[in-house]
């Protein structure tokens, strides 16, 4: 009896048709919500991780035609226009979109459709900060007593590194974000490649030289819920609102799949409510369900008010801008003057 | 059979490289090339990648010279050192940047952190291209003795003698050299990639950037374009200075014991970086990447690795034959043959991109890349010993009946086996540790070694910087070990 049900699971899993879905590096979800899935559908499940959000999407985009995986997942609003103008997703009305926050539906084509959200935002240190001022606002960042103190993410290598530079550009304008990058250039802000590095290898938490992070509003309770009982209280905080981005993250079914059926299960399973409340602490969003409940670790990531938005439509039209002027200002030393003399 | 083996050779040439090179160049040369020549960021990039070269050939072949002075003469131990001297040429990149990050990285073993600094990229590259220098320089300086001595005898000062006489004839050989770090330095990627930050980017880096993170497609080929004018007119320069082939001379009266230790510090301490890499290299970190469920698994990668590789030999193989072939008759075939040595992989990459759409993601792309990476390593080595044959032996055989096909196959590709043998270990090496063309042209599933330790770099935590130094530590044995194998420290290329 055994030995024929085992030889049943062994035969389901070797006729199994197997959905590859693209995802970035962060990518995580519990591994028993998937065995179930693969379980009720007879599908098996592959995850190829594609590096940082923006790489990620670009690699589908390079292999259009061929696509890699079946979906793709994890590219965000500063991406999303690339994805749409590129043609490589397929318009899927799943079932679950009733379910979802109507304010995250940014795509009406229904070839994006939103998976989770969350900020990027500034982190303290507050074991650094105990007996010094915080900063009280943005501007307060490029006074000399927070000369050194702060670690970036390029935003041509890094999705919350062009995530904070957009929030500087909803903050300061197009004429003033600029000359604030050439002040915390001068304030020698140091500019890693990816979050990890500048969290894991710049912050003064994990011994680096830096008590200032750009980093995610649910960071603190992230720290929180992995110190095994060491913290009651997050050993970080966030920074002032004025510049923590809302970020939503996207999945989409790639053109060209083989299996079209089977993709759209996996979006309906990725929006379903047991994924949608592991999502928090997996990956440390906030679902895109209304109704999934929070973990009570999440009461540390209170949602920011007063945090920045800018239109997509501009995202689209000056992201490769901003980036270039970022990287003339910050990277290469120009002056914000010349560089706005350069655009016309 | 020459005027065969020649069409092969540039039917695939035209297909994987001057076609896929000519899309780059239309690209490039539109609206882009306008944009981005205005741009100086760009030029930036292209005057430290410039920097970069030279400042390297310079400090190499400072090094190399007195070297070369040293080994021409007897001491024990001689050979052992000349064989080790052109290990580093043949290990991967990625191996070597970790080498270093172990070393004298953030968290590494001296203490001191020169991550992100020009001097830890000098070092790189001074540690890359010292043998190569050292082998191109050593026959010069072995045959300079004679002509130097007679000046001696005829009455000139040591001085003048090394003026008139060393000098000249050292020059052009000193020029070739230099210039042949300079092309592999200026179109480093590796190093500066996982070694330089972004203010050390040489503009094979920028071009990889824009292409992956921001599909600047029209940027990367002006870049692009503006490399390949850069390494053509260093190439042209280089067959200028083509100097005259020198017969083996006899070594010189023999040094101490003294210089044997003396010597044998030194190349310790230029390996530095390998020790670095092979103590820091932990059996659990090994294990963990081996079942690894957070990366790329060990097995996998590996598989990968060695099945890419031996795939693609048989590509580079009649390949590297052919054109070995076909260049000892044609002047013009040697010189294009050469284009794909000089050519950044990453280019090659984005080439392919560019001029084969249908076949994106498809690993017959990748292949061919390391086919044509690899080949002409094979045939660089080939080709002298080719030549050196004596026409009387084909002649011979011919007389006796033999088809010219029949001739090149019994008569003389058995002769030059071994040059063959140590073409085939450096074009093995050259493909167990390409980065540039993997990285463009790869899919998840195809991840090898030298991605697997660049897919756990970008994940600074301890764990995964382990398991990747693990995995450097594994690769650099499987280059050397295959390298030894098949090459024996002969070394008979150039």
């Amino acid at each position: 009896m055994l030995r024929a049900f085992a030889l049943a699971v062994f035969l389901a899993l070797a006729f199994a048709q197997e959905i590859a879905v693209l995802t970035h590096g962060s990518f995580s979800l519990d591994k028993n919500l998937m065995a179930q899935f693969e379980r009720e559908t007879g599908l098996r499940l592959r995850f190829l991780k594609g590096g940082d959000a923006g790489e990620t999407l670009n690699r589908a985009i390079l292999t259009k035609g061929a696509p890699i995986a079946d979906v793709i997942y994890g590219f965000d609003n500063t991406f999303l226009s690339r994805a749409l103008e590129a043609d490589i997703l397929l318009p899927y009305r799943s079932p679950e979109i009733r379910n979802l926050k109507a304010t995250l539906l940014l795509d009406p084509s229904f070839r994006a459709l939103p998976v989770d959200y969350g900020w990027v935002s500034l982190n303290h240190d507050r074991a650094y900060f105990k007996d010094r001022p915080l900063p009280k606002a943005p501007a307060d960042l490029t006074r000399p007593e927070y000369a050194r103190l702060l670690v970036v993410q390029n935003p041509a290598t890094s999705s919350p590194g062009l995530s904070f530079l957009m929030a500087t550009v909803a903050r300061f304008g197009e004429d003033g974000y600029l000359d604030f990058w050439a002040r915390l250039r001068d304030g020698g802000v140091r500019v890693a490649k990816g979050w990890s590095e500048a969290y894991y290898t710049h912050f003064t938490l994990y011994k680096g030289d830096r008590p200032l992070v750009v980093s995610y509003t649910t960071s603190p309770a992230a720290e929180v819920y992995y110190s095994e009982g060491k913290y009651q209280e997050p050993p970080t905080g966030n920074l002032f609102p004025e510049l923590a981005f809302f970020q939503v993250e996207f999945v989409g079914i790639l053109k060209g799949t083989k299996n079209l059926e089977g993709a759209k299960r996996v979006v309906d399973w990725l929006l379903s409510k047991p994924v949608q409340e592991n999502i928090p602490t997996e990956m440390w969003m906030y679902p895109a369900r209304r109704d999934a409940a929070l973990p009570p670790v999440f009461r540390f990531a209170p949602e920011p008010l007063g945090s920045v938005r800018l239109d997509p439509r501009a995202m689209a039209q000056n992201r490769e801008r901003w980036i270039e002027e970022w990287t003339k200002v910050v990277l290469q030393g120009q002056s914000p003057e010349a560089v706005r003399r350069g655009r016309r | 059979m020459a005027r065969l083996a020649g069409l092969f050779v540039l039917l695939f040439l035209g297909l994987a490289l001057f076609y896929p090179l000519g899309r780059i160049l239309a690209l490039g040369v539109g609206e882009g090339f306008a944009q981005t020549l205005a741009n100086p960021y760009y030029w930036e990039r292209y005057l430290w990648s410039l920097e970069y070269g030279l400042l390297s050939a310079f400090l190499t072949l400072s090094l190399a010279l007195p070297l070369a002075f040293l080994f021409r003469r007897q001491f024990p131990l001689r050979e052992v050192f000349l064989a080790l001297s052109i290990l580093p040429f043949v290990l991967p990149t990625p191996v070597v940047a970790l080498g270093f990050l172990a070393l004298l990285g953030p968290r590494g073993l001296l203490g001191v952190d020169l991550y992100g600094t020009k001097a830890l990229l000098l070092l790189a590259a001074v540690f890359y291209n010292l043998g190569l220098a050292l082998r191109i320089l050593l026959p010069v300086a072995v045959h300079l003795a004679e002509p130097m001595r007679a000046a001696r005898v005829l009455g000139a000062t040591p001085f003048r003698a090394f003026l008139r006489v060393g000098l000249p004839l050292l020059l052009p050989t000193l020029g070739s050299a230099g210039l042949l770090v300079f092309l592999y330095t200026f179109s480093a990627f590796g190093v500066p990639l996982l070694l330089g930050g972004p203010r050390y980017a040489t503009l094979e880096v920028e071009v990889y950037t824009l292409l992956a993170h921001r599909l600047a497609f029209s940027e990367a080929s002006a870049l692009m374009l503006l490399q390949i004018l850069t390494l053509s007119l260093a190439l042209l320069l280089y067959r200028q200075l083509q100097p005259h082939p020198f017969a083996p001379g006899g070594l010189l009266s023999p040094l101490s014991w003294a210089w044997t230790v003396g010597l044998g510090t030194f190349f310790l301490l230029l390996y530095a970086p390998l020790w670095g890499l092979l103590l820091r290299t932990e059996t659990a970190a090994l294990v963990s990447a081996w079942t690894s469920e957070e990366f790329t698994s060990l097995p996998l990668a590996l598989g990968n690795s060695l099945r890419f590789t031996a795939l693609a030999l048989l590509l580079a193989l009649p390949l590297g034959i052919a054109y070995a072939a076909a260049a000892q008759k044609n002047r013009l075939l040697d010189l294009l043959g050469l284009f794909p040595l000089m050519v950044s992989p990453v280019a090659v990459g984005l080439g392919y991109l560019l001029a084969y759409p249908s076949f994106r993601g498809s690993l017959g792309l990748l292949l061919t890349a390391y086919a044509l990476l690899a080949y002409p390593l094979l045939a660089r080595a080939l080709l002298p010993a080719l030549k050196g044959l004596p026409p009387s032996l084909l002649w011979a055989a011919r007389v006796l009946g033999a088809t010219p096909f029949r001739a090149f196959f019994r008569v003389e590709l058995p002769l030059v086996f071994p040059a063959l043998r140590s073409g085939l270990a450096l074009a093995l090496a050259a493909i167990l540790g390409e980065f540039g063309a993997t990285l463009v042209l790869w899919r998840p599933e195809w991840t090898t070694l030298t991605l697997a330790i660049q897919e756990r770099l970008g994940r600074p935590g301890e764990v995964p910087f382990k398991e990747a130094l693990a995995i450097a530590a594994l690769l650099a044995l499987i280059s050397g070990l295959l390298f030894y194998l098949l090459d024996r420290g002969r070394g008979r290329w150039g």
